[in-house]
């Protein structure tokens, strides 16, 4: 089908200094936990979304020398001509698909700790990075200001060397040149602080340098920060925003702009429990509105609508939609709204998942919608192209339709298999999504910063996606309201039978903390829940509440959330030293605290209860358990780890004759039913099955490439050789 | 206890589609085709009858061409006993009546106690085959039923029925009878891969007009009306097609709103 002419204007070419962007889709810096030591994972993700038609693919942050070094977490690095490369491979992936390659020269000052080179950056004040540990920056005397900008320039003639188009000065997140235009950051007194100019010396310095080196050949790019949102102290939008746009506006290219900073980049990378679609419009859309600039300028918001990015461009907000979190979830969203199928677009839940591993410094990043996202060169997965199964003639059933089951009976359907059946016994499919998506609300009034607690609805699209996908799979067929015995399952005449039917919540209190159930615990009374009874409904809730918070995750938080908006007094207890740690890597943290702390939810770290009885639990403090308290509540909610529905998998594996008499090869468990985790992990495991439903044993994941140096002579089929099935990205094409 | 239900394979289109240019009708390439809602429901009221009584049989009919014959697969596997489907180049495009016609040939030769149609299909919306298949077998018949109890003492049922309003007709109905069935009446069953492959093995006899005793010529004195034309809609003026973000077009929505409550 060709594509509605509404969605034309995303698909005129714009011209960017000396290079040509063939449409509007530009997939701004991110990290991906690949950077130059990982080339096949670099050139593969990127080159995935080249095909998917994103016209511009751009490295994410690349460090321009080991001064600047962020270990523990994964920078790309342009140090030397091993680094030029291995990112040459990712440039000319990209080429192969007319698409241009952006490099996001890096350095970190006080933020980049340095813990592999241990070099010591250099900052233009000497105070210490807000959110890292005790790393003072040397002070930059002009000798040091030189030196770092012909690092620049070094890093800037290295990359075209490498064949990219694109070469950033990056500022936004208050790294090096934003830190010298920050008084937040600049405490100088010499020609490059005091007055905006003097502050914006030294990035205008930088940009005419790195212009003057490669200007010629590619274009340039600053990412910057309009609005930092520390008010007066640092940069806002309608004082140094505007005014350094228009300053070095010459200088550049092309303006990719944010807002925020690093310490707090979830105002940036919005999650959306707090942060719409375009969420950063009223910042980032000034600078075309005020005309305070004529050069071409990208911004981002999850956006994920292609109605929304036709009316971000025609209204002249910017020329170019980008995108991070949306190019990942779907690769092929261009290519979707080009061939006239945009209903097949995987939205971006704005969960954050992706984020997490690069903040936790190390793991490849996942992405929860996108099962392949770091998965196309290791395991050689193409998030919309799939092999037909060698066993496509067998009958497959899938018993429950949540995370897991979903993915695995539409990977399975697009797979070819003849007859995929999903017995699900819930009125809908979606499992445990159905009602976590009705979590994370508050009372709907602001917070304390931008964003609003919205709950976490946007993450029913993991369901919205997958069941307009089901229903386009002729050979797989949906059956709700139907709970399923062993015996049906035995009779249902299914050569492969696949266990999805998730997991509980502890109804006694066992926990991670004392590995023991709590005495007391016991959510089949009036008066305590689970989690999941929170949001069903149908359980009086008290006006004091407790909720026992031992997940580390978004559960007990938000539980707590939903119940104080509604005006109860709660208390949350942990027995960590805070509540929802993970949410910290999804950079969700800051903002849900500034709502439980709005809404007066009283928090206990290191606490966990020894007892519980009507009126009362009974806690001790975890480094000194003869420390007691009490907490008089009507209300407990034990949100203490979950447990997975495996009966039905173990009754079947038990009667091996059965299984025999009745046909049935192989019984697969996935998911929660195997062992409770996070949804992006439940969904990859049901797409790992489907992916490797024909494999030896299916039950053990085949191997993946790992991208480590072997010893002695290697050469790149050493590497590639170790993936074993066939992969549904082809080799060919790699620079050898 | 014997009961046949007719059931149709009904067209179901895609969002974009074309009209074929040398006759009435859609382009077959941007038709699915899919068993009629209603008759999932008529199918499982059958099932339970002859479970309740624990003995009969079950005979699904399809007037249709080899589309058909996925549907009545899907009934076989569900549970109906045989099924049959007529089929002759003259039905291609026939209307209710003649599709009546012909089914009223097959119900004749299985002489069934009960006959259960749908209220109508999906696709063509007329609701006439059930009403004029019971005319021409000149059974008593009840439309629209919502419930329904079987009497084996009596040989009769006590069947509810839907009317405007959220009304309820109550009737007793003696058997043999043709009943139109309402969806919602029950939950229609789903068959599990055992029963889709042994659904092949059960038997599916493709009739030709001759073996119900009819002709080209029967055909022709049944039908009421001939389709002589599809075609879209004359494009009607005064509508204003809202372009833009869902905040551009709910700002615009509520622009003309407040215009019009002023005007």
């Amino acid at each position: 089908m060709a594509r509605d002419p509404k969605y034309d204007i995303l698909f005129e070419p714009i011209q960017l200094g000396p290079k040509t962007l063939k449409n509007r889709f530009y997939q701004v810096p991110h990290c991906i936990g690949a950077g130059s030591e990982k080339p096949g994972f670099q050139a593969y993700h990127r080159g995935m979304k080249a095909e998917g038609g994103w016209g511009a693919l751009c490295t994410e942050y690349c460090s321009i020398h080991p001064e600047s070094d962020d270990t523990h977490r994964v920078s790309a690095r342009i140090w030397d001509d091993d680094d030029v490369r291995n990112l040459a491979v990712m440039c000319d992936r990209l080429h192969e698909f007319d698409a241009l390659a952006g490099i996001e020269l890096w350095y970190g000052g006080p933020h980049a700790p340095c813990m592999e080179s241990r070099h010591n950056p250099r900052g233009p004040s000497q105070i210490p990075s807000d959110f890292e540990v005790n790393t003072h920056p040397r002070y930059m005397d002009r000798d040091d200001v030189k030196l770092v900008q012909k690092m620049y320039v070094d890093a800037a003639v290295r990359a075209r060397e490498a064949g990219f188009d694109i070469v950033y000065v990056y500022g936004a997140h208050s790294y090096l040149p934003l830190q010298f235009l920050s008084p937040f950051y600049n405490k100088r007194t010499d020609e490059y602080g005091g007055s905006f100019e003097n502050r914006a010396r030294f990035w205008k310095e930088c940009l005419e340098q790195v212009r003057e080196a490669v200007g010629d050949d590619c274009a340039i790019a600053s990412r910057f920060a309009v609005d930092t949102l520390y008010g007066p102290s640092a940069i806002e939008i309608g004082e140094d925003g505007v005014r350094f746009v228009e300053y070095v506006d010459d200088l550049v290219d092309l303006w990719d702009l944010t807002v925020g900073d690093i310490a707090e980049w979830g105002q940036n990378a919005g999650p959306s429990r707090f942060f719409e679609e375009n969420h950063e419009k009223p910042y980032t859309g000034q600078v075309k509105a005020g005309d305070h600039t004529n050069k071409p300028v990208v911004g981002v918001g999850r956006i994920t609508n292609p109605d929304t990015m036709v009316a971000i461009i025609s209204s002249g907000q910017f020329d170019i939609i980008g995108a991070a979190r949306p190019s990942i979830s779907d690769p092929f969203l261009p290519k979707k709204i080009e061939e006239g199928h945009p209903e097949d677009i995987r939205e971006c839940i704005g969960c954050n998942q992706c984020i997490s591993r690069w903040e936790i410094g190390g793991p490849p990043m996942i992405c929860t919608q996108n099962a392949t996202a770091g998965e196309e060169y290791r395991r050689g997965w193409h998030p919309e192209k799939f092999h037909p199964a060698g066993n496509r003639d067998k009958g497959v059933l899938v018993v429950g339709a949540g995370p897991a089951g979903m993915e695995c009976a539409m990977v399975l359907g697009k797979r070819d298999m003849s007859a995929v059946h999903v017995v699900e016994a819930d009125k809908e499919i979606g499992g445990c999504v159905n009602w976590i998506s009705q979590l994370g609300h508050s009372d709907g009034q602001e917070n304390l910063a931008r964003g609003t607690a919205r709950g976490l609805g946007e993450w029913k699209r993991i369901v919205n996606y997958r069941q307009i996908q089901l229903d386009k799979l002729k050979n797989v067929d949906v059956h709700l309201n139907s709970r399923l015995s062993t015996q049906d399952v035995l009779e249902y005449g299914a050569e492969i039978v696949i266990i999805a039917t998730g997991g509980h919540f502890a109804t006694n209190g066992l926990n991670p903390a004392t590995h023991d159930v709590i005495e007391g615990a016991d959510t089949s009374l009036d008066w305590q829940l689970t989690p999941d009874e929170v949001v069903r409904g149908g359980k009086q809730i008290g006006d004091r509440v407790l909720v026992l918070e031992n997940e580390g995750y978004y559960m007990g938080v938000s539980i707590a959330q939903k119940l104080a908006g509604e005006g109860k007094d709660v208390t949350l207890v942990t027995q960590m030293g805070d509540v929802a740690n993970y949410m910290e890597f999804t950079l969700e943290a800051p903002m849900l605290h500034r709502d439980l702390h709005r809404l007066g939810v009283k928090i206990h770290p290191y606490t966990m209860l020894e007892k519980i009885e009507p009126g009362a639990c009974h806690a001790y403090n975890v480094w000194n358990p003869a420390h007691k308290e009490q907490f008089e509540v009507d209300t407990v909610v034990l949100c203490t780890q979950r447990l997975s529905n495996d009966e039905l998998y173990h009754e079947l594996r038990a009667d091996k004759e059965a299984l025999e008499r009745e046909g049935i090869e192989a019984v697969y468990m996935i998911g929660d039913a195997s062992a409770p985790r996070m949804i992006p992990d439940a969904i990859f495991d049901g797409h790992r099955l489907a992916r490797e439903i024909d494999s030896p044993n299916p039950a053990m994941p085949l191997p993946f490439i790992r991208e480590r140096r072997l010893w002695g002579n290697v050469s790149n089929e050493d590497y590639d050789s170790r993936l074993l099935n066939t992969p549904d990205v082809t080799m060919a094409g790699v620079a050898k | 206890m014997k009961i046949v239900v007719p059931v149709k394979e009904v067209a179901v289109l895609d969002e974009e589609f074309e009209l074929l240019e040398d006759r009435p009708g859609v382009d077959p390439d941007a038709i699915d085709w899919e068993l009629n809602e209603w008759d999932d429901f008529s199918l499982e009221t059958a099932l339970q009858l002859r479970e309740a009584q624990g003995e009969g049989e079950v005979v699904v009919v399809s007037v249709g061409d080899e589309e058909a014959e996925e549907g009545l697969r899907a009934c076989l596997a569900k549970g109906a006993d045989r099924a049959l489907r007529v089929w002759d180049d003259a039905l291609e495009g026939a209307d209710p009546l003649t599709v009546a016609r012909v089914l009223a040939a097959v119900v004749e030769r299985e002489s069934p106690d009960l006959v259960l149609c749908g209220v109508q299909s999906s696709d063509a919306v007329q609701g006439a085959t059930g009403v004029a298949l019971a005319a021409h077998l000149g059974l008593p018949r009840v439309a629209v039923v919502k419930a329904l109890d079987y009497d084996a003492g009596s040989g009769s049922a006590t069947v509810e029925r839907e009317l405007e309003g959220g009304l309820t007709e109550l009737l007793r109905v003696r058997l043999p009878a043709l009943l139109t069935i309402q969806t919602g009446i029950n939950e229609p069953r789903y068959a599990n891969l055992r029963a889709i492959k042994q659904a092949k093995e059960k038997p599916l006899e493709l009739l030709e007009l001759g073996e119900v005793g009819l002709d080209e010529a029967a055909l022709e004195a049944a039908a009421g009306s001939r389709t002589r034309s599809v075609a879209p809609p004359e494009a009607g003026g005064g509508a204003e097609m809202l372009g833009g973000s869902a905040s551009d077009v709910a700002e615009r929505i509520a622009g003309i709103v407040k215009e019009r409550m002023a005007g």
